[in-house]
């Protein structure tokens, strides 16, 4: 019977030793209280406690500052390990909105690996430090960001003017000189959140009068109104977050909106990215990301080889440099959304969710580089992906073919039966952007718009065009006009757009940039037809329009 | 000093001494006799008998697994208290509630890590417990009721420990929980089948007694909550009590006729055996079954509850605490994501302990969650009713056949499940051989109820070819075991996404 004693007496034993390794566990090895235990202000040791950043608004409460101690409110002074730095100096206060709302992981966590999010189970691992501005976008929407060639030709004149002898923007400028002064004008950073006096230059230009020397005297001289424009437009992008403002435009430069939607706004070709920098690690497949696990790693292979990251993937691989991935994979980072109370909800915000304010710049060559340079190419000349032909738009011979009406209708109504989507959709092109765009391939081609209408009809009998469509055409358009290597000419949205000046213009010149050949010259590869023959054509196609 | 003063001041130094004096009735238990008055004057020691047969106390008696299991069930419930105090039955703030728990909580991450074990621990007891209860015949006259009583317990305990995987509200418990709704539901596989829904529709009315809505949200939440922490509990103690209170009335723990021949004499260290002669014959005070005390041993080779039995009942207990405790510094309760009704868990998966019941669902609801569970518990039910003999009682694997039966009917109850799930595995089933047949055929025709064919029809052989219930039972019992593990191990460790058979996690089908 000692047997029983003895279960008893080991049991109750084993239960003590362990209570007290748990007891020991939770108040001496805990990682956070091994950190606190380091630090120090003037006044000595500093409690070791659980320290928290609530804000009932949000809907937050980060524990990160039991670990970052310096970044709670009022423990700046705080010194005595490597976690003690600074929060570098934001807009939004960490210790009022908290951690998590910008940078992500998990802010009820008091252990580091939980807390960083890189565990399973939590869908929201932090942000990168690198791309840490990514968590901006959770909130804001920055809009009127003009796509890459653009901003840097703006940030170009604003460097020429040299405005940053006085003023600084994003950390750099208006130093202290060793003279004294510096320094002299506002710091510009976020001024497009801010807003600025629109009466700038006048204002510039009379303090400059006034000033007998000094800086006013010897920096400052009046700049064209071209200039003045273009610095307006770069002042319009500087929100603070220039490295996220740079990945924006050059998201606005790969034509990604042809395809993708973003907060409702783009193609449907491609997933829906409102959400993407969101994307649970845990629902990724790393199997073919070299660079292990992380949503970064992820994103950024999978601009890459999107093939091979998700299976069946139709996005061609960007032929980017390494630099553009990692801007556009912060970018991608940077589409996440929060529930957020009324007052928090941000005026930019606002302006593109409710009042239909665009992220991209108004220009053309934006809109153009934001929706159509993934198809056509950055450059107009058309892009050969796999075994598809996306034709030359902005070559000079087509530019001075097609009408306004022609390209108008043709980004408006897309070409059916083609990738080309219509842009005149409910999350698509405004009629004012679309003519944007088609003033931006008229100066891409150099070629001044057709002002004057076609007139020209095809008279010839249809049927006589018969015969030579079958002998010259149908090789590639199909012997009822229904496509094959070549684009389908029984197309109702085309035939309507086209005017019969332009299809005979087409088939007698040519398309240069594309495999459709001029057959109005003389070659040794196809015959040459002579202008009553594709006059013949033409009223051929315009047989099918009645269908 | 005045008298009534001085009386005052006596009063008030005896007073710690007579509380202790009320509170325990007969005084201090150091006799054999006070100590009896110890147990039978004290509402909880009551249910124990106040002396106890020394067959009780050998340790392959029993395994202590009874008294494990109610071990375990302080444990959640003590565990459980301290988790209500932080815990919130809201979507999303139940979530946050436990990750406070985890991270911030003094001891919280600790305390819900025992809770869980405990509660895993509890159902392996009461399962096991039911096992040893089975196979050393112990549910035999007179205590057939108490083997129901047992199930009841087995349902509770189930019960409490499926209420509680919804608590933390993530996609862990939310899929588990739509999983359960669906089978609660699915009795309109054969009212669908039947095409008489609209009329009779008990499917339906589960579901939403279940849910107290049309999906798993704040209702259904509140629901498991409530039966979770008070309902349940409060059957499970109701129960409980008639279960401990029928061993004392139907004669203590079962054992066999010759258990006093097969005990030795007391060992020197059972101490005290009888520290007094006994006043009167037990035959007057009638406190247990039997006859007149032996000379020379305790009244029918017993010794004292107190102190022999509780030592046992203690370090049971500390055992069990033990293993909760030590499972508990090296694991932590799973905690996944937020439920996400639109992101579905796949595979999702009900508690281990159901899984074998999903691997039967997996073919059809209806059979899986409630036809073979129904078979089983009726079996179950019916044994002590069904098998009326004698021989073996308190025998480890006693009756007809015995030992070497239950050895061949282990075999045929691992081969039968084996060879099913292989061929289904391998081969498909009805469905995928016959895509156009209905309904009603795969509810009928399926692993579950093939399985239950084969057991039901092996055990009534045994019954023929030994000519004893019991031989059917132990065969029946043992087989359905068999069934059990292998369904459940398969279940647990050999399916991936969308049910299927994967040798293991690692060759799942990436997203």
């Amino acid at each position: 019977m000692n047997k029983n004693k003895l279960l008893l007496l080991g049991s109750s034993l084993g239960v003590l030793v362990l209570f007290a390794t748990a007891a020991v566990q939770e108040n001496f090895l805990r990682g956070w209280r091994r950190v606190q235990a380091a630090g120090r202000t003037d006044a000595g040791a500093i409690p070791v406690q659980l320290r928290q950043v609530v804000n009932q608004s949000l809907r937050t409460a980060d524990r990160c500052t039991t670990c970052h101690v310096t970044m709670g409110p009022g423990e700046e002074a705080v010194t005595g390990g490597p976690l003690f730095k600074k929060h570098p100096p934001v807009t939004h206060d960490p210790a009022v909105y908290g951690c998590t709302v910008c940078h992500g992981g998990q802010g009820a966590a008091t252990d580091k690996e939980d807390a960083h999010g890189d565990v399973h189970f939590w869908p929201e691992p932090m942000i990168p430090v690198k791309m840490s501005e990514a968590g901006c976008g959770t909130c804001h929407a920055a809009p009127g960001i003009p796509a890459r060639a653009e901003l840097r030709a703006a940030q170009a004149v604003f460097e020429r003017l040299d405005c940053r002898a006085c003023h600084r923007v994003d950390g750099r400028g208006g130093t202290i000189r060793p003279d004294g002064g510096g320094m002299e004008g506002p710091d510009l950073t976020g001024i497009a959140v801010k807003g600025w006096d629109a009466a700038w230059h006048d204002k510039h230009v009379a303090k400059a009068a006034q000033s007998a020397s000094g800086p006013w005297k010897t920096s400052f001289a009046p700049v064209s109104a071209d200039d003045q424009a273009t610095v307006t437009r770069f002042l319009q992008t500087r929100y603070g977050a220039s490295r996220l403002t740079e990945a924006k435009s050059t998201f606005f430069s790969y034509g990604c909106l042809g395809c993708h939607r973003v907060s409702g706004v783009g193609g449907d070709e491609g997933p829906d990215l409102t959400r993407a920098g969101q994307k649970d690690p845990g629902q990724v497949d790393f199997t073919h990301v070299p660079e292990g696990h992380g949503l970064t790693n992820w994103v950024a292979e999978h601009f890459r080889a999107p093939g091979a990251v998700v299976a069946g993937s139709k996005m061609p691989p960007a032929s980017a440099p390494e630099a553009d991935i990692e801007q556009l994979t912060l970018f991608v980072l940077s589409l996440r959304r929060r529930e957020l109370p009324g007052a928090y909800m941000p005026k930019d915000r606002i302006e593109v969710a409710r009042m239909g304010r665009r992220e991209f710049a108004a220009d053309g060559a934006t809109i153009y580089g934001a929706f159509c340079s993934g198809c056509h190419g950055l450059d107009g000349l058309g892009r050969v992906t796999g075994d598809e032909v996306f034709p030359s738009i902005a070559h000079p011979e087509f530019q001075k073919l097609a009408t306004d009406k022609f390209l108008t209708e043709t980004i408006a109504k897309g070409r059916p039966g083609r990738r080309m989507p219509g842009w005149n959709k409910e999350g698509g092109l405004r009629p004012e952007e679309i003519a944007a765009v088609v003033a931006h391939l008229r100066t891409m081609a150099g070629v001044p718009a057709r002002t004057q209408e076609d007139t020209w009809m095809a008279a010839a009998e249809p049927m006589t065009g018969d015969p030579l469509y079958a002998a010259s055409c149908a090789g590639c358009h199909g012997h009822k006009g229904q496509g094959g290597k070549g684009p389908a000419l029984a197309n109702r949205a085309l035939l309507e757009a086209a005017s019969d000046g332009f299809l005979r213009d087409t088939i007698t010149k040519g398309r240069p940039g594309s495999v459709m050949p001029a057959f109005g010259e003389p070659s040794t590869i196809h015959r040459t037809l002579t202008p009553s023959d594709v006059e013949s054509i033409v009223a051929y196609l315009r047989s099918w329009q009645g269908r | 000093m005045t008298p009534a003063m001085t009386e005052f001041v006596d009063n008030l130094r005896a007073a710690p001494r007579r509380i202790l004096e009320t509170a325990f009735r007969g005084g201090a238990p150091k006799t054999d006799r006070t100590r009896s008055t110890f147990i039978f004057g004290n509402v909880f020691l009551h249910l124990h008998s106040v002396r106890v047969h020394r067959w009780t106390l050998r340790w392959s008696t029993t395994m202590g697994l009874g008294i494990a299991s109610t071990a375990a069930f302080l444990i959640t419930l003590v565990t459980g208290v301290l988790l209500m105090f932080y815990y919130k039955p809201y979507p999303d703030v139940a979530y946050q509630s436990i990750k406070d728990i985890h991270f911030v909580v003094p001891t919280g991450r600790f305390m819900r890590n025992i809770h869980r074990w405990a509660a895993n621990v509890m159902v392996v007891c009461v399962l096991l417990h039911m096992a040893r209860a089975f196979y050393t015949a112990s549910y035999r006259k007179p205590r057939e009721f108490n083997w129901l009583v047992g199930m009841g317990l087995l349902s509770i305990t189930l019960g409490l420990s499926f209420t509680g995987y919804l608590l933390p509200w993530d996609q862990l418990a939310y899929w588990a929980i739509t999983i359960g709704a669906n089978i609660a539901q699915s009795p309109r596989e054969i009212t669908d089948a039947l095409e008489i829904t609209e009329w009779f529709d008990p499917g339906g009315f589960q579901r939403a007694l279940l849910l107290g809505s049309e999906i798993v949200g704040e209702e259904a939440l509140i629901r498991f909550y409530l039966l979770h922490v008070m309902v349940l509990p409060l059957a499970l103690v109701f129960l409980m009590t008639i279960h401990f209170w029928r061993i004392r009335k139907d004669g203590g723990l079962a054992r066999p006729d010759d258990a006093d021949q097969q005990l030795q004499a007391p060992g020197g260290d059972v101490y005290p055996v009888f520290t007094q002669a006994p006043e009167k014959t037990y035959q007057l005070a009638a406190i247990v079954r039997g006859r007149t005390p032996a000379v020379g041993r305790g009244p029918e080779n017993t010794v004292p509850a107190m102190p022999h039995l509780f030592y046992a009942e203690l370090g049971v207990l500390m055992f069990t605490l033990l293993i909760c405790v030590a499972l508990s510094l090296v694991s932590d309760a799973p905690l996944k994501e937020l439920a996400n009704p639109s992101v579905p868990e796949n595979p999702a998966k009900a508690p281990w302990y159901f899984l074998g019941l999903q691997e039967l669902v997996a073919f059809s609801a209806f059979t899986g969650g409630i036809g073979v569970p129904s078979i089983v518990l009726l079996g179950l039910g019916l044994i002590p009713y069904l098998d009326r003999e004698s021989t073996g009682t308190g025998r480890w694997f006693g009756g007809p056949g015995g030992w070497p039966l239950v050895r061949r009917a282990l075999l045929v109850g691992f081969g039968a499940a084996l060879a099913i799930e292989a061929l289904v595995i391998r081969f498909g089933w009805i469905r995928e051989w016959f895509p156009s047949v209905g309904q009603l055929v795969v509810t009928a025709i399926n692993p579950g109820t093939l399985l239950t064919l084969i057991y039901g029809a092996y055990s009534v052989w045994l019954v023929k070819r030994y000519n004893s219930a019991r031989a059917g039972a132990l065969g029946l019992f043992t087989c359905f075991l068999c069934g059990f593990l292998v369904l459940t191990i398969i279940g647990t460790y050999f399916r991936g996404p969308n049910w299927v058979f994967y040798w293991s996690p690692g060759q799942w089908p990436k997203h």
